[in-house]
């Protein structure tokens, strides 16, 4: 037994200690998901788009500095002066990863095959009517009416023809998977991926850009976020793009560790059904949920601030409106009392006068309807339901009602979307839920409630032909000014009429250790964006590096004592247990053998 | 329960239709009975079809994640069996003593304890207050090892917290059956008439005693090998050891079902196949049951 004992601890010793040898410069981001396949037209998880932000171009990339238009393929482009067709100049000399040229026929096949198939790249490219390469250098595409997302919105990644075209779309589709190393444009390129364990990114040898100062990126699977969040800690990994609102604060806290919060292109939002009899004949629900007034005093009633505060525990940005902040070159905050400035008094007052009087229950009521709403929330999001909490504490001072129900992801899909007949039945008075935005085009958001998405992606069932109409102006305007102009005429209108009340625009929240990476400028948009500009731009890859030596160096140094010394803690107590162990076995062998006569 | 086919239906650009069309390429737009025939039909056939998370044959996942866990269940499940057997050896010669209630406190201890927070204590102690072991994953990430052993050792240095984990979880059960086992057989006659021949106290143990105590450990691990091989969700899920279990929790956390029925096929598989072995191995260890 004592052999079996040391032979244990000399076992253990010898398997102590490992040693992180490196030569290249490696960055090491850890993750609790892992992508599905990696090919652009099946996949749709986010750690995938994470990978082919890194690895390839848009035709137009978004500038890191505020998500505008900026070369990618396209080196320039003219836009004709009806605005149906757009003429781009690729740029000369670029290569793909393997050494083959970058040709105007790669970017009809990617616009063409990925945009018309890809899981989450249909739709862009809608209003297109043909695309032309009358050189290898040249592409125009034609619209059938303008369309500004053409310039700057046309986020379909630009892939090797020579690689992806020798798959039939149904192989491509269905289970081609890519080659592993993937052929690219951008700065790395995947060189090895290990479903669970690692996606490994090497250098583009071919990038036409400058040359980044990683050698390597490592994305590395662990079972859970906590697990990631104690990897960062314990310093195996340097960066985590993904840290759950509920550590976020302790990590800031952690020495050697900085945290990112960033805005993004998502919000959560208190969506209200208003369905017209028209649109929705069989649809039920509370109709005073129709009242605009209603709708308002709610908007003042509830105190975003407190919701960011308590519910996101402070990492979330409060709302203004359905256009985040995040939209730097159309974002103007709703004036006023369209931005719905929390003042329960006034809410108090509207529905007053709107004849809404306290009835049983502290709920207000008219002529035999009463201030009482469903608000369905999905049971994954703990923000959301605790949201949805708060929501209904405030409400409840002014005397409106809501009864919360914790739904799974699959029923509130349901209800929001079950058909009658072929007609739209929505089931429920409001929820909160949330949508994600593009990085730079507003049409995507804004188009949620315009009227050619019921029975598609709208959820309010808002209908207003004002509305409908700017929208399509400001879809196929491609002066800046004059789009910021329209845009902001939509926010009001969605702002009075309310068919959504954004209550918190989603951060990306992003740490990583000091004493592995430097050069960290965020952007995407600067100056409050995220580190690496995750899933939309690569340009922070070429300029985020190892920290300078005066930076780094203190640092190094006292975590190689702190290694020795917790080496030598472990030894002595380890011989310490030993002897202590043998010292009880000893005795009691002695005593063992005296008390077993008595057996 | 839900439908997988939910997650895409807040993409902006999902249209209903291609949801529509999704649900009929995984067969969901099916009645359940519809669903469950077809299910049957492909188990029969042993095609447990495709991850929807990875679109990999399920049966290529497992076969990749199974030798991790028969490595961490084998080493986790030996420790056991020798740490606690040794113990429950120690305990049943010292009955009654401090040493015996010590051991059977500590090991109803372990026993008792969740999977996870022994998980997370030995990762405090030896990987953060101490850090001697790697907190997690089966091997250093992206290391391009230089040999074959440089590898082993590796592996084994990331294997120490997770099978130790392991073997304090099941140490319990084995020290209990032991310790009784042993109880019993040494109050037998024969014990006291080899004691009688003059033979020593270490010899009759060694000897005598517990070659006939062991019969129910036998059945014991063959048994909670089995369990073991589909229940160690927790374990590898703290260690991001990426098994079986760890296959298993990405596939509840993504809905991915043809995984999930895949990995509790193989669970179940396991649990009565080793039942099976256990019962063969008594027959050939115990002439008694053979006459019987």
């Amino acid at each position: 037994m004592r052999r079996f004992l040391i032979a244990l601890v000399g076992a253990l010793l010898l398997f102590a200690a490992p040693a992180y040898a490196q030569e290249k410069k490696v960055l090491k981001i850890g993750w609790a998901q892992d992508p599905q396949t990696l090919s652009v037209f099946v996949d749709y998880d986010e750690e995938s788009y994470r990978i082919w932000a890194i690895s390839y171009d848009l035709l137009v990339n978004f500038s890191p500095d505020n998500l505008g238009p900026a070369p990618g393929i396209a080196e320039s482009w003219d836009v004709s002066p009806d605005k149906k067709t757009v003429t781009f100049h690729l740029i000369k000399g670029a290569k793909w990863s393997d050494g083959e040229p970058i040709t105007s026929k790669d970017v009809k096949f990617s616009l063409e095959v990925l945009g018309g198939n890809g899981a989450l790249f249909t739709g862009y490219t809608d209003n297109v009517t043909s695309i032309q390469t009358p050189d290898a250098e040249t592409v125009i595409v034609k619209t059938k009416k303008p369309d500004a997302r053409i310039v700057g919105g046309l986020f379909i990644f630009m892939l090797p023809e020579h690689i992806w075209g020798k798959q039939s779309v149904k192989a491509l589709t269905t289970t081609y998977k890519p080659q592993i190393p993937m052929v690219g444009s951008g700065p790395f390129v995947v060189t090895e991926f290990k479903r669970n364990r690692i996606v490994r990114m090497e250098r583009n040898p071919n990038f036409r850009g400058s040359k980044p100062k990683f050698d390597e990126i490592q994305f590395i699977k662990y079972g859970s976020e906590d697990a990631v969040e104690r990897a960062l800690n314990l310093g195996e990994i340097d960066v985590i793009t993904e840290v759950q609102e509920a550590t976020f604060d302790r990590l800031s806290k952690s020495k050697g560790i900085k945290t990112v919060k960033a805005p993004s292109p998502s919000f959560t939002e208190l969506a209200f059904n208003l369905c017209s009899k028209e649109h929705c004949p069989d649809a039920k629900f509370n109709p005073a949920v129709q009242d605009r007034t209603v709708r308002q005093a709610i908007g003042f009633a509830v105190d975003r601030e407190r919701i960011n505060e308590i519910a996101a525990r402070n990492t979330s940005f409060p709302g203004h409106g359905i256009l985040p902040e995040y939209y730097k070159d159309f974002y103007a905050p709703p004036e006023g009392d369209l931005d719905y400035p929390y003042d329960p008094d006034r809410a108090r007052e509207m529905l007053e006068a709107a004849g809404w009087k306290e009835g049983e229950g502290g709920v207000r009521e008219k002529a035999g309807q009463r201030l009482s709403f469903d608000l369905f929330v999905r049971s994954e999001s703990q923000f959301n339901i605790s949201a949805a909490r708060l929501v209904k504490e405030m409400a409840a001072e002014i005397g409106v009602e809501f009864k919360v129900q914790v739904v799974s992801v699959d029923r509130l899909t349901e209800i929001t979307t079950q058909k009658v007949d072929g007609k739209m039945a929505p089931d429920f008075d409001t929820f909160i839920w949330g949508w994600g935005g593009d990085p730079y085009d507003p049409s995507t958001l804004l188009g949620l409630i315009t009227t050619k998405q019921i029975g598609g992606s709208s959820d309010s069932f808002y209908s207003n032909p004002e509305y409908d109409r700017l929208y399509e102006q400001e879809a196929g305007e491609f002066d800046l000014d004059r789009r910021k102009e329209i845009v902001k005429e939509l926010v009001a209108i969605s702002q009075r009429d309310l068919p959504y009340l954004v209550l918190t625009v989603d951060p990306t929240l992003q740490a990583y250790t000091t004493d592995k990476l430097g050069g960290v400028e965020l952007a995407c948009p600067k100056p409050d964006g995220d580190l690496i500009c995750d899933q939309v731009s690569y340009q922070p890859w070429l300029t985020l590096g190892p920290p300078e030596p005066d930076e780094a160096g203190a640092l190094a140094s006292s975590e190689d004592d702190g290694g020795s010394n917790g080496m030598l803690f472990v030894v002595i107590a380890l011989v310490a247990v030993v002897l202590v162990v043998l010292a009880v076995l000893f005795f009691r062998r002695r005593r063992g053998d005296q008390e077993a006569i008595e057996i | 329960m839900g439908d997988p086919t939910a997650q895409l239906a807040r993409l902006p650009r999902a249209t209903p239709e291609e949801i529509q069309q999704l649900r009929a390429a995984y067969g969901l737009d099916k009645p359940l009975l519809g669903q469950f025939a077809d299910y049957v039909g492909d188990t029969v056939r042993l095609d447990l079809g495709i991850s929807q998370r990875t679109r990999r044959p399920v049966w290529d996942e497992i076969g990749d994640a199974l030798p991790w866990t028969l490595l961490l269940v084998g080493t986790g499940t030996l420790l056991a069996t020798v740490v606690g057997t040794w113990l429950g050896i120690v305990a049943a010669t010292r009955r009654g003593s401090r040493t015996d209630d010590s051991l059977l406190g500590f090991s109803l201890f372990t026993y008792s304890a969740p999977e996870y927070w022994i998980g997370l204590i030995l990762i405090l102690l030896f990987a953060v207050a101490i850090p001697v072991f790697p907190a997690g994953l089966q091997m250093t990430p992206g290391e391009q090892f230089e040999s074959f052993w440089a590898q082993a050792v590796d592996v084994a240095q990331h294997l120490v917290l997770p099978s130790i984990a392991l073997m304090l979880v099941l140490l319990g059960q084995y020290f209990v059956i032991m310790r009784s086992s042993m109880v019993d057989v040494l109050t037998e006659d024969f014990i006291t008439v080899k004691r009688a021949t003059g033979l020593p106290w270490a010899k009759v143990v060694r000897r005598h005693a517990v070659r006939n105590a062991l019969l129910p450990l036998v059945t014991l691990s063959a048994i909670y090998f089995g369990f073991v091989m589909g229940g160690v969700i927790t374990i590898e899920t703290i260690f991001s050891w990426p098994g079986l279990g760890l296959l298993e929790f990405d596939a509840i956390t993504s809905k991915d079902f043809p995984m999930l029925q895949g990995a509790f096929l193989v669970f179940s598989v396991s649990v009565i196949v080793l039942n099976l072995i256990a019962d063969c191995l008594y027959f050939v260890l115990d002439p008694r049951v053979q006459s019987a």
